[in-house]
């Protein structure tokens, strides 16, 4: 199904990637090189949703739980520690509290899995919002932040993380197991797969890396609104990509995150509305009409040349 | 506030009910559209917010009272349900049962499109900004619990609703048909219902007490393009609590989850409000991990 | 000889519904043995139970000498057991040999590097006839490929137990007699120890050297197939009392 490239190519690909994206902040102006940062989050933040929801199935609607509790960290400590360390902390924090909210919301299946993800993270929103308005901050400034080169190359780092991951995943005994519970979670687990043990491990190992992007982009924008780093947007968006990209390795979402930020980067500053109908409408489509995404159309025309030659065979 | 002031407040007692009522109507609806689709309809708040906006023209730029709208109002969407079960479900439904599981899961992601779709084409042709307007809002006292008339108005008219839809649900014959649709599409077919027919008729029902609360709620609160949803919310935490098709059980959680928000929130601050909505909701869910499936075999 | 596999009162009961009472029976490393009764005698059931899928509300389970009770399904199929469900359960959209895959990796064999894994899986996957189809998608396959696959996963555990759930139904009488020889072939070639459900009475009477017969949950019978074809109970159960 993974064919769109052959290996060579997608190596190609990337390295070509790796050195363009480099090279941009010494090249470019501060617009371009935030336009470039914005994409590595979103390629941060999509392959590590892969990492759970394309592996195992299990959808998740709330992955930014981890983005908003690691933005969130680094504002509450902000100056009391050296950024680094909270970034990394924010890694830990999100991990954690995937570990420990993993069991119970595991055992939900299908839709309410779901809809379950979606509402754990509107509860936190909500129960922060109610904590800071309690505490009687409406919103936070930073002051001091670092330079946009140093906030760029953390979040190239994290991108590439995030890309390694789900390649290492994707190719792992590990990863073979939870594509099994994917198709068939009984099965799988009459066959050896540790399914519960494995799912939690997904869903931790995918919280990491959105917790640090959290810490990260708060560094970014100086101005800090609670409502804003557990915006279900975020959550809806990184599904988009996903989908539009197709396939579970870390092949497609580099499709779909570099497709709908072009039609973001567009269309955002005007038409944000429109923007957003858009986003529902290809949300739409692709579940509809091609479950595989991108990666699968390419994949499809290659599949129909094979089984035509395997018929022209006697 | 002393709690025991709160708890013993015939005020509160009041606004719980009336957030129940229309959480039970909103619910109902999703009952039956659910029930009928097996599909978690995410956009379902949005009828009630389409309604809200009917609702709010009728009365801002004909003068028309939105109770004598509502009827209008709720025919147009069981219209609605009607044309897009034609349209677009029944096709849907025609999956086969082993795709069905991808197709449930899928689908929520299809009406999450949708509900985007459509909140932000409204937030397009309406503008995103808060509407309200003043319809009897004269204040009625019977002991000391000060009540609107609005209030009542809607008391009535969901409480009522609801109460005819349960009756017609439980005591007729196209109510038996419409609850073993829900129950078990396949052996429905055997037993000789037109599944087609109780199917659309479901849609029709559901779509049009949506749309029905939302005018209902358009009296009582200032509302947006982007406040239907919490009723989406509200409408999943009644089902799963009270189980699918159940409508007695869903009435008795609808007015709990009254009672949970509005108590909670004299007892706390406004600001919980939502995180008690959403508690709620997660909590309903680890408790029925299998949804509303568990809740059906064991009431066998 | 002790029993590989040894079952002792075993209940299952389900709310009001009394699904298994009271069933004893051992089954001799290298055996095949029938389990035979009609629809609701509680045969899968008791397939659930010594696969770990559900937990019995009495009796015993010991498999290997070792007590197999509250161990999850996965802990048993990796001390040695491996069972097919009665509506297949593929990874549609895995190819065969991925299928097999993960049997081989996650099973009692536990081959964690891929390239073992595979090799082992191909090697089943020529035992059972689907060596041609390694790189087909499951969901491709007809319903009796799909059994053989459910089969060759199975074997690909390197399981010693294998819990075969009606794997000829719904199968036409070729493929019958074609299902027969290679579960012959499978127990010869691995010294598998095989439990089998079934319907079809030819698979019972030609495979399998001991039978055993619930009846509502309980186990009225147990011998050869022709003893079980002589046994006054279980014809007064099939063909009514005056047989």
């Amino acid at each position: 199904m993974n064919n769109l490239w052959g290996d060579r190519a997608w190596l190609a690909a990337v390295t070509i990637g790796v050195i363009a994206m480099s090279a941009l902040p010494f090249v470019a102006n501060d617009y371009l090189v935030g336009t470039g940062l914005t994409l590595l989050m979103w390629l941060a933040l999509t392959q590590s949703w892969c990492v759970l929801s394309k592996m195992t199935g299990y959808v998740s609607l709330g992955h930014v739980v981890f983005y908003g509790l690691g933005a969130y960290l680094m504002v509450v400590t902000w100056q009391q520690l050296p950024f680094v360390v909270v970034i990394l902390a924010a890694g830990v924090l999100a991990a954690l509290f995937a570990a420990l909210v993993g069991l119970p919301v595991l055992r939900v299946r299908g839709p309410y899995f779901v809809i379950l993800t979606f509402g754990l993270a509107e509860l936190v929103k909500f129960s922060i919002m109610a904590a800071e308005s309690a505490s009687g901050t409406a919103s936070r400034i930073l002051f001091g932040t670092p330079d946009l080169v140093v906030v760029y190359f953390s979040m190239f780092a994290l991108a590439l993380l995030a890309t390694g991951l789900l390649t290492w995943v994707s190719r792992s005994r590990f990863g073979h197991g939870l594509r099994s519970l994917r198709e068939n979670e009984e099965a799988a687990e009459t066959l050896g797969v540790p399914v519960v043990r494995f799912k939690l491990i997904a869903f931790v190992l995918s919280a990491a890396i959105p917790g640090m992007v959290g810490a990260v982009m708060a560094l970014r924008s100086t101005y800090f609104v609670v409502g804003g780093v557990f915006d279900p947007m975020i959550s809806i968006t990184v599904i988009a990509m996903a989908i539009l990209g197709g396939g579970d390795n870390a092949k497609g979402p580099v499709l779909g995150v570099v497709f709908l930020f072009l039609i973001q980067e567009l269309l955002w500053a005007n038409a944000p509305l429109l923007y957003m109908i858009i986003l529902g409408a290809i949300l739409i489509t692709f579940v509809l009409l091609l479950p595989n995404g991108l990666v699968g159309l390419a994949g499809a025309r290659t599949r129909r040349r094979e089984a035509r030659a395997v018929e022209a065979r006697p | 506030m002393p709690v025991f002031d709160v708890l013993s407040s015939g005020q509160l007692l009041f606004a719980a009910l009336v957030t129940g009522s229309l959480y039970a109507l909103v619910a109902l609806g999703l009952n039956l559209v659910y029930g009928t689709m097996r599909m978690l309809n995410v956009a379902h708040g949005d009828l009630v917010m389409l309604g809200a906006y009917a609702g709010y023209w009728a009365f801002s730029i004909a003068g028309i009272s939105p109770l004598v709208a509502a009827p209008a109002v709720a025919g147009l969407g069981a219209l609605l349900g009607y044309a897009l079960y034609k349209g677009l479900f029944r096709r849907l439904l025609a999956v086969a049962p082993a795709d069905a599981g991808r197709m449930e899961g899928n689908s929520l992601l299809l009406f999450f499109g949708l509900s985007i779709i459509l909140q932000n084409a409204a937030a397009m042709l309406f503008t995103p900004n808060n509407r309200a307007y003043q319809y009897l809002d004269e204040v009625w006292r019977v002991g000391n619990v000060a009540m609107t008339g609005n209030r009542i108005a809607a008391l009535v008219v969901a409480g009522a609703t609801c109460i005819g839809v349960a009756l017609f649900l439980g005591r007729s014959m196209a109510g038996l048909a419409m609850r073993s649709v829900i129950e078990r599409r396949e052996a429905a077919y055997i037993v000789g219902v037109d599944v087609d027919r109780v199917q659309w008729s479901s849609f029709a029902l559901g779509f049009a007490s949506a749309a029905l609360a939302g005018v209902l709620m358009s009296m009582l609160e200032q509302f947006s393009p982007f406040s239907g949803f919490p009723f989406t919310i509200a409408g999943f935490i009644v089902i799963i609590l009270g189980g699918l098709g159940n409508v007695m059980a869903g009435l008795v959680a609808a007015l709990l989850l009254g009672v949970i928000e509005t108590y909670g929130v004299a007892l706390t601050s406004a600001n919980l409000r939502s995180v008690l909505l959403y508690g709620c909701f997660v909590g309903a869910l680890l408790l029925f991990p299998n949804g509303l499936l568990a809740r059906r075999s064991t009431r066998k | 000889m002790s029993a590989l596999l040894s079952v002792r009162g075993l209940g299952k009961r389900f709310g009001g519904l009394t699904a298994l009472h009271d069933v004893s029976f051992a089954v001799g490393a290298g055996e095949i043995v029938g389990v035979m009764g009609a629809n609701g005698a509680g045969k899968t059931t008791l397939f659930s139970l010594i696969a770990g899928n559900s937990r019995p509300s009495a009796g015993t389970i010991e498999f290997d000498g070792a007590p197999v009770v509250g161990l999850r399904p996965d802990q048993i199929c990796r001390r040695g057991v491996a069972r097919t469900f009665q509506i297949v359960k593929p990874f549609p959209s895995l190819t065969v040999l991925e299928n097999l895959r993960t049997g081989a990796m996650f099973g009692h064999a536990q081959l964690r590097r891929r390239a073992d894994a595979d090799a082992a899986s191909l090697q089943v996957l020529e035992e059972v006839g689907l060596a041609s189809f390694a790189e087909r998608l499951a969901s491709s396959l007809t319903l009796s490929g799909q059994k053989r696959l459910e089969i060759a996963r199975c074997v690909a555990t390197g399981a010693r137990l294998l819990l075969l759930d009606e794997v000829m139904a719904g199968l036409t009488p070729t493929e019958v007699g074609q299902m027969l020889t290679t579960l012959r072939h499978l127990q010869a070639s691995r010294g598998l120890t095989l439990l089998v459900i079934e319907h079809v009475m030819r698979a019972l009477m030609e495979l399998c050297g001991r039978i055993v017969v619930l009846h509502h949950g309980e186990l009225i019978a147990e011998g050869t197939p022709a003893q079980i074809g002589d046994n006054e109970k279980v014809l007064s159960v099939y063909f009514g009392a005056h047989a």
